[in-house]
């Protein structure tokens, strides 16, 4: 009998003990006090100068919540490798981060192009591998037939095209409008969205991504000063071609020719300065954005991921893109505590469907997740940067409307964003 | 058709059941001559392997060769050569810079150094050269069943055969495991070749597209019969080096806008296009690899050019160098078949090559200048334009080359492909239509599972490389992963010996088995998931 008591108190130990631990999955990159995670994005080259903050400030923030208990006992490892926003590299790095390390699941990928082929090059569909948070405002990833397991982040460009038509034409009515967008998925995503949103364009340029040169630049500009009046100017590309466009327009002293839209890729005010672009050029220029403005310390998430910034990122600025980086890695980690103790891929993937709709996040838009909606943010508010670089909404009111990628009406949104979970550390389950 | 029943083989084979699958329908044949055999051998490190070589001619006349070593272990792989030209050459540059005869000589094993490895073990090694070079996949199979008889008749020793061959080898060794259940024991197809009318389609799209933009001269195809027919190829062979030489030069001289060749009659406005764009969505639509022996689509010089030429020109590069063997051994390859098959066996009358393209079209947009650009170039190509005109098959022609044996993946013994992801003339789609063909059989109940395991051959993560002046620089090896059927001495032994064993236990090795053999080859991976695009003609 009381042999039998001694074995019984063990096996109870034992029992409480693995009721306490995390068990045991059988997918990859998940052990008892580890959750590995993998991200491919540029950190070199010219995309890397824009976007190559977004790894680094996702790993803060991981630092951070593994300095609060990780995720159910768990610390989140974040693999990155450098794809120089290059395809073919994307590919391989993203095969490397499945075969080699072993990750369990993708988060904060950035490109279209890259990660059209890295997705099929690593089999992430086949392996059921959680691919969250890609940056990409590309709506062809919203095909959950070819894409099952991606959930891009940014809303889609044909939304932003959508929602800017509506912007325009009540705000600029009776000015021309000249579109400037890259020649690929990206710009023509757009341009199906202006056609959507109905807005009529007077001139449209596409330029192939990588062409655009100061010469290229020049001569467009030349060419759009012609269109009488003050016309609407909208650059939908990439940061580095709205700065080499600005420059430009610096050059031929054509500045306050036109109204400058830029969209959400291309509108980062810190960037365009660090690339060169005078603050009086970008001082009264307006953007896009789904986020508060980075140096908005009055928004509690961007107090808090400044805090973070300081001191698990340390050296480096906060901006819009450490921002973008940090409310990813956060969604990261309630999609993680979402997908419970028991921690599979199918679980995680089913986690952002179900829940990842009321997940908190800076963004100051509705996030839009659901087992037929894998794009996250559905929305977008204007405003007008200033030659500090702050990012104001349009005529001192936040605005902020809804749309989807195809022919939904553009609607105004009351939507009203979830708290700041206590310290930055999120609790949900 | 007399049914040969293979009498000392079957005394070698242990089980009932093998030797009952084994006593199959076997081409009748003329009776072989005695093998012609001598006692030779090789220093391997400290030891002095002695081997038996027997050399003969079959009952077709195909010459063969065994090589037998004093110390045998019992297991015979039986080896298929790749395709060889089926003309004689004059001095070709490039082609043949010394001429050329056809070959007919027998290869025992992919590479000498591998076969002395093998004989080493204690393998035994056989293989043949058919009377018929060319696309010759059933005097291919006939060839390896008759050296494979004549092996077991001379040497009672032989249990297990493996059957194995490299590019249309490995399709041979395939062809014959399926066509003749019982026969092998296992088989390790490397660099498969797909069907026939699938490897044309690839090097006719990109032929046809060279004629199409840069040089109408091109031939291409419908070759005269006869001496005439010769000649044209043999111009065309010419044509072909001359236009990649202009496209080389034009890259060369503006590697980010460079010109067309003069040769060209495609619209000015199609010419704003840089021609390397023009190259890339050849090489997109009819299927040759962005990555080549010098070109990774991803490194680039120090200086303006770091992120771009990965991006736009790398790739563009890589279909060139690819293309330029891929064309020759087209302008070659065309010719047999046509002569082999009686008549045009390209057809292009009905191909959407705005389909082929699919998503490839926004990866490479920045490559291929845009999305206009893009459309553009695919208007000019299209079946409606009259300054394109397409090429329309001969069907009896095209009928004779679908009556070749089609894999069809009744797969019934254990079964290792390898191959490489960059291969530019049998490319890694090749060996994923074996496996969608094996996994059909599976499910249809005609083949096992667990037979087929698939090793994958990848080049290194970047591997071009820069002079000081930022010009790429051609490797004085081939980098491995890319090039045809351009696998490592270690890499082939350690498919060779997986395979060896699971002729011994008649099962395919796991995952986690084929990942410890490989666990020191860096550039192999075997990943059930990974699917590579099939050739373009399977899709």
């Amino acid at each position: 009998m009381k042999r039998f008591s001694i074995v019984s108190a063990v096996v109870a130990a034992g029992a409480m003990v693995l009721s306490i631990m995390p068990a045991q999955a059988a997918d990859p990159g998940v052990t008892a006090t580890e959750i590995k995670l993998g991200v491919s994005t540029p950190l070199t080259g010219s995309a890397g100068l824009a976007y190559g903050k977004v790894p680094g400030a996702m790993k803060a923030y991981f630092d951070y919540i593994n300095a609060n208990g990780g995720v159910y006992g768990r610390k989140i490892k974040l693999v990155v490798r450098d794809d120089k926003y290059l395809p073919t590299l994307a590919a391989t790095q993203t095969t490397n981060l499945i075969l080699k390390d072993n990750v369990f699941a993708l988060v904060g990928a950035l490109g279209t192009a890259t990660h059209t082929k890295a997705y099929a090059a690593a089999a992430l569909a086949a392996k059921n591998v959680p691919d969250l948070f890609v940056n990409t405002g590309f709506s062809g990833f919203g095909n959950t037939t070819k894409f099952p397991t991606t959930f891009t982040v940014l809303p889609s460009y044909a939304m932003e095209a959508k929602i800017m038509s509506k912007f325009i034409k009540e705000k600029f009515a009776g000015q021309a409008v000249a579109l400037v967008a890259q020649d690929d998925e990206f710009g023509v995503d757009g341009v199906n969205g202006f056609k959507a949103g109905g807005l009529t364009i007077a001139s449209t340029t596409l330029y192939p991504t990588s062409s655009i040169t100061d010469a290229r630049a020049k001569a467009l500009l030349t060419g759009l000063s012609a269109i009488p009046g003050k016309p609407v100017v909208v650059l939908f590309g990439t940061t580095d071609v709205t700065a080499l466009i600005f420059k430009a327009a610096e050059s031929l002293n054509l500045v306050s020719k036109f109204t400058w839209i830029a969209g959400s890729v291309g509108g980062d005010a810190n960037t365009l300065l660090a690339l060169g672009v005078k603050s009086t050029t970008i001082d009264g220029a307006i953007a896009a954005s789904f986020f508060p403005d980075a140096k908005d310390t009055s928004d509690e998430y961007v107090s808090q991921f400044m805090k973070i910034n300081e001191k698990y990122n340390k050296g480096v600025s906060f901006d819009n893109i450490v921002l973008q980086g940090m409310n990813s890695a956060m969604l990261t980690v309630q999609a993680l505590r979402a997908a419970g103790k028991n921690l599979t891929r199918t679980g995680l993937i089913n986690a952002v469907q179900d829940k990842g709709a009321t997940f908190a996040s800076a963004g100051r838009v509705p996030l839009n997740y659901s087992a037929t909606s894998h794009i996250g943010y559905n929305g977008y508010w204007f405003g007008q940067l200033n030659a500090n670089g702050e990012l104001k909404p349009y005529g001192g009111t936040l605005s902020i409307f809804t749309t989807d990628s195809a022919a939904g009406a553009v609607e105004a949104s009351t939507f009203t964003r979830p708290a700041m979970p206590k310290n930055g550390i999120p609790t949900n389950s | 058709m007399k049914n040969l029943k293979l009498k000392k083989g079957l005394v070698a084979l242990t089980s009932a059941a093998l030797v009952t699958a084994f006593a199959v329908a076997i081409p009748s044949v003329a009776r072989a001559d005695e093998p012609t055999c001598s006692d030779t051998g090789f220093i391997d490190g400290a030891k002095f392997v002695a081997f038996q070589k027997c050399t003969g001619a079959d009952g077709n006349g195909s010459k063969y060769e065994i090589r037998m070593p004093a110390k045998f272990n019992g297991t015979l792989y039986v080896y298929s050569h790749g395709i060889r030209y089926n003309v004689n050459l004059p001095a070709i540059p490039v082609v043949s810079p010394k001429g050329s005869l056809i070959d007919y000589s027998p290869e025992v094993a992919p590479s000498e150094t591998v076969a002395e490895a093998l004989l080493s073990q204690g393998y035994a090694l056989a293989g043949s050269g058919a009377t018929s070079q060319g696309w010759n996949l059933s005097e291919g199979v006939d060839a390896a069943l008759q050296v494979m008889q004549i092996a077991r008749e001379k040497y009672s020793k032989v249990s297990k055969v493996i059957t194995w061959g490299s590019s249309l080898g490995g399709l041979t060794a395939q062809a014959l495991a399926e066509q003749y259940s019982g026969a092998v024991d296992a088989v390790a197809p490397l660099c498969i070749a797909d069907s026939a009318q699938a490897e044309i389609t690839m090097a006719g799209d990109f032929l046809w597209g060279l004629k199409t933009f840069f040089n109408p001269a091109i031939k291409g195809s419908n070759y005269s019969a006869g001496s005439a027919g010769y000649v044209e190829m043999l111009t065309d062979l010419g044509t072909v080096l001359t236009t990649l030489g202009a496209l080389q030069a034009a890259i060369a001289a503006n590697p980010v806008a460079p010109a067309w060749p003069a040769s060209t009659t495609v619209p000015a406005t199609l010419q704003a296009i840089p021609v390397r764009s023009a190259i890339l969505l050849l090489g997109l639509i009819s299927g040759i690899s962005t990555q080549s022996n010098t070109y990774d689509a991803s490194s680039g010089p120090a200086g303006a050019l770091e992120t771009s030429f990965g991006l736009a020109i790398s790739p563009a590069l890589a279909v060139l160098e690819n293309g330029a063997q891929a064309a020759i051994l087209a302008v070659i390859a065309n010719y047999d078949m046509e002569v082999r098959a009686g008549g045009v066996v390209f057809d292009n009358s009905a191909t959407d090559y705005s389909a082929r393209l699919g998503d490839d079209g926004d990866i490479y947009a920045a490559a291929l200048t845009g999305k206009t650009a893009t459309a553009g170039m695919l208007a000019y190509l299209s079946k409606f334009n009259p300054a394109a005109p397409r090429v329309t098959g001969s069907p009896d022609a095209i009928a004779n080359l679908k009556s070749m044996y089609q894999l069809k993946g009744q797969i019934e013994v254990p079964t290792i492909t390898l191959a490489a992801t960059a291969d530019h003339i049998t490319p890694p789609g090749a060996a994923q239509y074996l496996i969608n063909q094996y996994n059909n059989s599976v499910t249809n109940l005609t083949a096992s599972a667990g037979k087929l395991v698939s090793i994958w051959n990848k080049p290194p993560d970047g591997y071009t490389t820069f002079s000081a002046a930022g010009s790429p620089v051609a490797p004085t090896v081939t980098t491995n992963g890319t090039g045809h059927c351009n696998y490592t001495t270690s890499q082939v032994l350690a498919v060779a010996k997986l395979a060896a064993n699971a002729a011994k236990t008649g099962k395919a090795p796991s995952t986690s088995a084929v990942k410890a053999a490989i666990k020191n080859e860096p550039n192999l991976f075997v990943d059930p998931s990974y699917k590579p695009a099939l050739l373009k003609y399977n899709q």
